[in-house]
């Protein structure tokens, strides 16, 4: 019962960082075709932008929106002058296929790079203001910790925030009409490439969250080759194709089934067969359904 | 001269090699040998990617699969050194073919993010089960050079004449593969799945069998760098992926003509970036990230510029140039009316 309850707790809680990453690729897949594989390196670049502010101000509850906007604010940079030149350049050949991907590997070895130089290539701590001993009940202490709950519950609320945004308002609209019909929406009256940046910028939003969230509930160091956020970004990447890697709500469903399935695997199997299992489980997910659970038949090929 | 006896041309290159190597330091053929295991990686990369039209982002790994293949044959069972290779270049395919049946049915992103999800994992793996030697890995002990080839002939050398050996024979051997039947199913396959399918091309098996070539090309690279290296994590991270990745477009993916620049630019690099690290007071900061930036920097910068590489540029170049003082070569000449409007290709 108490290893259950433990499982559960800790799937949800990496499954909510997984979401925001799922949601963060999800975003950038619909405005620009293209999966970004520089989003952990964009996470990671994020959170020491928290740790930053956190050194300076002291307050965490501060820097975590800042953070938060800068990171979105370096998305908007990337894409309105690396892609957009990017796909009016390399249209041809066999190339085209590839290019942008290539493109986010080498964002991700610059942004990395960029790090070392700035912050240097040691660890540094990153606490958040919260306690990460787990609740106790009686004897036993529960996998669950304030910060722990903070996480969920942060999560939920970015969560919200998002459905409504893109539900209820005008620029909800125009981002989901261009990512259905560019053409038609552009002819209708919509900037379909402000509206691409702005799904870029909300994408780095979510990610910086993820990359900070995920730092002060876990270890609590970063480094620029971080091997924790190359395992995010891979994390957050299953769950995205779980999903469908077209669909929001496909998104956070496909983090949901992966951080319980991992988390299961960690408590009842064996806690290093992580990786294995998550691969195993993109793997059959792309043989047996590859448009993924929410995903529309369409939109494998692309 | 190598379009018409490629064979000799690769014997005369080989010799030249051989003679340059008798004339540099130890440290430069070192470096010689790692230039010719990037040539063989980057070849098979650029095989699946510019002829076949799939992309692989985890090379990495399967060198690492070959890599450990050959060493724990040797350690195990002390197999004959060429065995080894040969164990290598089969572990590594077997595991290519099992990709390939998964990568078959993907496209472009999708199996981006599944070769990358395995660059980044498998190593760590590694860590995971103490029969795969932990975090320190293992030697991958080729032995001595035979006593006949001299008192003087070092271990490096020897390194580097297995290296190229096999760099020769495996650039030879594709070319050969590239500009046969399957070379040419590859291609149809990469410019039009649809209409290689009518055509009698089968679309998937020829996808699978491209990929498990260049994971076997993959697997013996990886057997040669355990060579010269070692075979553990820290030989294949995931850096390695991505500097295969930057080789193959800086060679330009569509021809094998470019692999050279790749290799020699991959190997460069460090080099390049410990010069400048020297000139600017050689502070720690500078040694450990200007490698990073200049090869990720010049990835964006090809991919911006020259996106289907220097070779391909200058030949389109050239190309253009012949074309410019003559009527079109084009066999159909086709023109298109619409109104008052016409389109030709005729020029």
């Amino acid at each position: 019962m108490n290893q259950l309850l433990d499982m559960l707790l800790i799937g949800v809680s990496a499954a909510s960082i997984y979401a925001l990453m799922a949601i963060s690729m999800v975003l950038v897949w619909r405005s620009t075709r293209v999966v970004n594989f520089a989003q952990g390196g964009m996470a990671l670049l994020s959170a020491y932008f928290g740790y930053e502010l956190v050194s300076r101000t002291g307050n965490f509850w501060i820097a975590l929106p800042i953070a938060m906007i800068l990171g979105a604010a370096f998305s908007a940079f990337i894409e309105f002058f690396l892609m957009r030149t990017l796909l009016k350049h390399s249209s041809q050949g066999p190339i085209a296929a590839i290019a942008p991907i290539i493109a986010t590997l080498g964002l991700l070895g610059v942004i990395r790079a960029g790090i070392g130089f700035i912050w240097g290539h040691g660890d540094v701590q990153f606490e958040g203001p919260l306690s990460k001993v787990g609740y106790k009940v009686g004897e036993t202490t529960l996998f669950i910790s304030p910060m722990g709950l903070f996480v969920i519950a942060f999560v939920v609320a970015l969560l919200i925030v998002v459905t409504i945004v893109f539900q209820k308002t005008n620029i909800g609209l125009a981002l989901r009409a261009s990512a259905y019909a560019p053409e038609i929406a552009q002819l209708s009256g919509i900037r379909v490439s402000g509206v691409r940046t702005l799904g870029w910028a909300i994408a780095g939003a979510a990610g910086a969250a993820a990359g900070i969230l995920q730092t002060v509930n876990g270890i609590g160091g970063l480094a620029p080759e971080s091997l924790e956020f190359s395992f995010l970004l891979v994390f957050g990447f299953i769950a995205a194709v779980i999903g469908g890697l077209e669909s929001l709500p496909g998104a956070v469903l496909g983090a949901l089934i992966l951080g319980l399935v991992l988390a299961f695997v960690q408590i009842y199997i064996s806690s290093t067969l992580g990786f294995i299992i998550a691969f195993l489980l993109l793997l059959v997910v792309l043989i047996l359904r590859p448009q993924g659970f929410l995903g529309s038949k369409a939109s494998r090929r692309a | 001269m190598l379009k018409k006896h490629p064979l000799i041309t690769f014997i005369i290159f080989g010799f030249i090699l051989f003679l340059i190597s008798n004339r540099l330091d130890e440290l430069r053929v070192y470096q010689g040998a790692t230039v010719a295991i990037y040539v063989i990686a980057i070849a098979s990369l650029i095989l699946l990617i510019g002829y076949s039209g799939q992309i692989s982002l985890g090379h990495g790994a399967l060198m690492a699969i070959g890599g450990y293949a050959a060493v724990l044959v040797r350690i195990n069972y002390d197999a004959p050194v060429w065995l080894t290779f040969v164990v290598a270049v089969l572990a590594a395919a077997l595991g290519g073919a099992l990709l390939g049946l998964a990568a078959a049915r993907l496209s472009g992103p999708y199996l981006a993010g599944t070769t990358l999800a395995l660059a980044i994992g498998l190593p760590s793996i590694a860590n995971e089960f103490s029969f795969l030697g932990g975090e320190q890995g293992f030697i991958f002990d080729v032995g001595f050079p035979p006593a006949s080839l001299g008192e003087d002939f070092t271990q490096y050398k020897w390194y580097f004449w297995i290296s190229w050996s096999a760099a020769l024979i495996v650039t030879y051997w594709l070319r050969h593969v590239l500009s046969s039947r399957y070379g040419r199913s590859w291609r149809a396959v990469r410019s039009n799945d649809v209409a290689a399918e009518l055509a009698g091309i089968h679309v998937g098996r020829n996808k699978v069998l491209a990929f498990t070539i260049s994971a076997g090309l993959a697997g013996l690279a990886g057997a040669l760098l355990g060579m010269t290296l070692l075979v553990s994590p820290g030989a294949f991270p995931l850096a390695l992926s991505f500097s295969l990745a930057t080789g193959a477009v800086l060679a330009g993916v569509t021809t094998l003509g470019g692999v050279m620049i790749g290799a020699v630019t991959l190997v460069a690099i460090p080099e390049i970036a410990l010069a400048i690290a020297d000139r600017y007071g050689g502070s720690e900061t500078i040694t450990l990230n200007l490698p990073g930036l200049l090869v990720s920097g010049l990835l964006i910068l090809t991919v911006l510029l020259v996106p289907n590489g220097p070779v391909e540029q200058m030949h389109a170049r050239r190309a253009k140039h012949a074309k410019s003082g003559k009527t079109s070569h084009s066999p159909v000449e086709l023109t298109l009316r619409v109104g008052s409007k016409t389109w030709s290709t005729k020029k």
